[in-house]
């Protein structure tokens, strides 16, 4: 089979189910076996889904959830990043720092919302601190590991031409731990994605998820779907470029398998 | 006059994950004089490479000292280059980045450091590769690169790790012949660890030969060959022939084995 | 001699040379030289005390609390002290254990239910490439809605009963399951199954008796990643959409502006994570003890 070929079918495969569901979905829709109420028809979704992005107060309510999730994900980089580099270059913050993270990460850290709700009020800054506390785990952990894998003769051979312990640490331990890092990155943007999403409509009063509760408690079921579609092509194309920010700060690394 | 590098007592030890504490180096005691280029030889595992980090300053000594020009070495410092046989360049650098970097980091001025790695560059042969990444070049050619890189902060002392250990044997020799030309430049003060004693004899004027682990140093050979050396020559040259064979004699010795495996 | 030196714990690959390996640390950091090699045998000394230093970080955290409580001094932020104290309160309330279990119940179901449909089906992704190609773009597609924001549109249709709850549980642990057997099932070495399958075994006995237990460190991963969220997914769904549970607990007692019991909750709920994440590692580390992994793998790193 030519790798033409090949790729054909996978894309044939990849299609095929969507397609199957969404063929499914117009046929339940169109043949009345399920009432309007619990399952519009895919084509109102998408018209009501066009509309609402033409919508200048819906495009707001998704500037809103926007800012808090790069606002929450900026926060949580910087701080895992020199927090995970300062514990690989010294075994002292690195012996203190590993239980504590043991005991933190298998907390759900949702359940502190509340907290950060009586803390911090119902705006913005509850958010945020939620999507740090669950988006800073993942850069911290990829960033220390990458940091303890990096070959330890790059630093000797950069300590050797005069630079001191702690440049050596950014400007060759990060840099060469950086493919590890952006892995970690790239999985905390979509925690921070969900998070904020979640956090939204759990104390709802703007953003992505509260348009998703407010229309819950309306009835309307086609401005449920909305959202929820919205979200998941967010979460696609933050990927996406992220993948290609990746490509451009990686050039000259080896490939990884 | 203080000899260049002095090595007093020096022993090293490791803690293991499994096996408890093991010795890589056993008082060893030496001293290299300014200029000279030494060769350390030895089986796998004695310890040899540990020894040049320590000189280095990348490792710590459990107990002795070493001497860099009369001050005692506390950490790595541009008076020691090390070149090692991975390379170890940065990858996300090209190959003009990798050699000035040691000049940019100490505060050369760019356009100044650029040249300076530009010359370096063509000494060794690379020049028209200054924009290509490391994952783009051979072997060979890293190696050559790593060298530049080394010697662009003008160090005193030069410490080779099997540099030429991971390239095939053409490649090898070429590289000993251009070491060597760059060497007879400015005559700095080699270190040069290999398990190649036919390489040592060819670059060295003294070679130590170190015992199986935990290493020490069992002798040291003299080696009276004229310089400039060449290869073609040395090769059918009889007392290049006798440096060799009385080495590996030295290093094959089953009495040894018995010592420290107990009889 | 010089073979002994490189059987200890797989290091990255790095030309390790006499025990550099366990020195990685000690060569990033400043070698200064006799007082961090005696600092380090100092750590190493207390290392074999199982338990402390956790119990030594919980105690960092409670003190870290109370300093906070006692600069913000607000009453929506309690002193920890007082908040453990409400503790036993909390738990010897029969409504609050009922809810409790309740919570666990559904996480249980979801997750079971998860594992038994999700890991089938991981593996033969892993072995034939078209069903991975059919999977992997849907998955995508799901991967970043947030299973729990699915609560109000399952619960349109299947109604406020325990069915919609344990749906959501079930799809939230279903995809880090299936990604992960999917993972494993790939990296099974050809060379086992032809082994396999020149003895005579069919194709659906060598993707449960050869593949599956090849995979199993992979799926344990995987699992351990469900179970994480399987408790996030509950926690949530209980407090977007109240009826029982403990996120309903917290969220009555948010409501009555009784503060301690909020914070007690909360702590309650984070000790159930807690155990679960220890249970499971003992769990996983008699079954696939076998297979040491390059890291230690910290829950978390969904």
């Amino acid at each position: 089979m030519t790798a033409a070929r090949a790729r054909l079918i996978d894309v044939a495969a990849g299609t095929a189910p969507l397609a199957l569901i969404v063929t499914l979905w117009f046929a339940l829709a169109t043949f009345g076996l399920a009432p309007a109420a619990l399952l519009p028809a895919p084509q109102t979704v998408l018209l009501r889904l066009c509309a609402l992005l033409a919508d200048a107060q819906f495009l707001s309510q998704c500037a809103v959830t926007l800012f808090r999730l790069f606002a929450g994900f900026a926060l949580a980089a910087v701080l895992g990043i020199t927090i995970g580099i300062a514990a690989a270059g010294s075994r002292a913050v690195g012996t203190a720092l590993t239980p504590l993270v043991r005991v933190l990460a298998p907390l759900p850290k949702i359940a502190l919302y509340p907290a950060f709700v009586l803390t911090l009020g119902f705006e913005h800054a509850s958010k945020i601190a939620l999507v740090v506390c669950d988006a800073v785990f993942p850069i911290l952990l990829a960033t220390y590991q990458g940091a303890m894998a990096v070959e330890p003769k790059l630093v000797w051979s950069a300590r050797a031409a005069g630079v001191s312990h702690a440049r050596c640490l950014f400007s060759v331990v990060l840099r060469a731990a950086l493919p590890t890092v952006l892995t970690g990155c790239r999985i905390s943007l979509i925690i921070a994605c969900i998070v904020v999403f979640l956090a939204e409509m759990i104390t709802s009063t703007d953003g992505l998820g509260h348009v998703l509760v407010r229309a819950a408690r309306n009835f309307q079921t086609v401005d449920m779907f909305v959202p929820i579609i919205v979200i998941s092509l967010l979460g696609l194309l933050l990927n996406a470029g992220f993948n290609m920010l990746r490509g451009r700060l990686l050039i000259g690394y080896p490939e990884e398998s | 006059m203080a000899a260049c590098i002095e090595i007093e007592q020096l022993s090293r030890s490791f803690d293991t994950a499994k096996r408890g504490t093991h010795l890589a180096l056993s008082e060893i005691s030496m001293a290299v004089e300014e200029g000279q280029f030494v060769a350390i030889v030895g089986p796998s595992g004695c310890g040899k490479s540990t020894l040049l980090y320590v000189v280095g300053g990348f490792v710590a000594p459990t107990t002795g000292r070493v001497r860099v020009v009369g001050k005692e070495v506390d950490g790595p410092g541009p008076d020691r280059g090390p070149v090692f046989q991975e390379f170890a360049l940065f990858p996300w650098k090209t190959v003009l980045g990798n050699v000035s970097y040691g000049l940019i980091q100490r505060g050369v001025a760019r356009r100044e450091a650029l040249a300076r790695a530009r010359a370096l560059i063509e000494l060794v042969h690379l020049d028209g590769y200054e924009n290509f990444y490391p994952k783009e070049l051979s072997g060979g050619m890293k190696q050559r690169v790593a060298i530049a890189r080394t010697l662009a902060y003008g160090p005193r002392i030069l410490l080779m790790d099997e540099p030429f250990g991971a390239l095939d044997a053409l490649t090898r020799t070429r590289l000993q012949n251009e070491l060597l030309e760059i060497w007879e430049r400015d005559r700095k003060t080699v270190m040069f660890v290999t398990h190649s004693v036919d390489e040592a004899v060819f670059l060295s004027d003294r070679v130590f030969v170190m015992s199986r682990s935990p290493g020490r140093i069992k002798c040291v050979i003299e080696i009276a060959l004229p310089r400039p050396r060449r290869r073609t020559e040395l090769l059918v040259n009889r007392r290049y022939q006798d440096y060799v064979v009385s080495i590996e004699r030295e290093m094959d010795d089953p009495a040894e084995d018995i010592a420290t495996h107990g009889g | 001699m010089a073979g002994d030196m490189q059987a200890r714990i797989p290091s990255p690959p790095t030309s390790d040379l006499s025990g550099f390996g366990q020195l990685k640390a000690t060569s990033l950091g400043k070698p200064r030289f006799a007082r961090s090699e005696a600092r380090a045998l100092a750590a190493r000394s207390l290392a074999p005390i199982p338990g402390l230093a956790p119990l030594l970080a919980c105690l960092a955290l409670l003190l870290a609390w109370d300093v906070a409580a006692r600069l913000v001094a607000i009453d929506s932020l309690p002193s920890p002290w007082s908040v453990l104290n409400e503790l036993p309160k909390l738990l010897s309330d029969r409504e609050v254990l009922l809810n409790i279990l309740d919570s666990l119940r559904r996480m249980a179901t979801g997750f079971a239910l998860a594992v038994l449909f999700s890991i089938p089906l991981g593996l033969s992704m892993g072995r034939s490439r078209l069903v991975a190609a059919s999977c992997n773009p849907l998955m995508m597609v799901i991967y970043p809605v947030p299973k729990a924001a699915l609560m109000p549109i399952i619960m349109l249709w299947l109604g406020v009963g325990e069915a919609a709850k344990i749906l959501v549980i079930f799809l939230g642990v279903s995809l880090p399951v299936i990604y992960h057997s999917y993972q494993g099932a790939r990296a099974v070495e050809e060379k086992m199954l032809w082994s396999a399958a020149a003895m005579g075994m069919e194709a659906r006995t060598r993707l449960m008796r050869v593949v599956l237990p090849a995979a199993l460190p992979e799926i344990m991963v995987g699992a351990r990643t469900g179970l994480v969220l399987a408790l996030i997914t509950m926690v949530t769904s209980e407090m977007i959409a109240r009826q029982s549970g403990i996120g309903n607990v917290l969220f009555n007692a948010l409501d009555m502006a009784q503060y301690q019991p909020v914070y007690a909750a909360i702590v309650v709920i984070g000790m159930i994570g807690l155990l679960l994440d220890v249970a499971f590692e003992k769990l996983r580390g008699k079954l696939v003890s076998w297979a040491e992994p390059a890291f230690p793998i910290i829950a978390g790193s969904t």
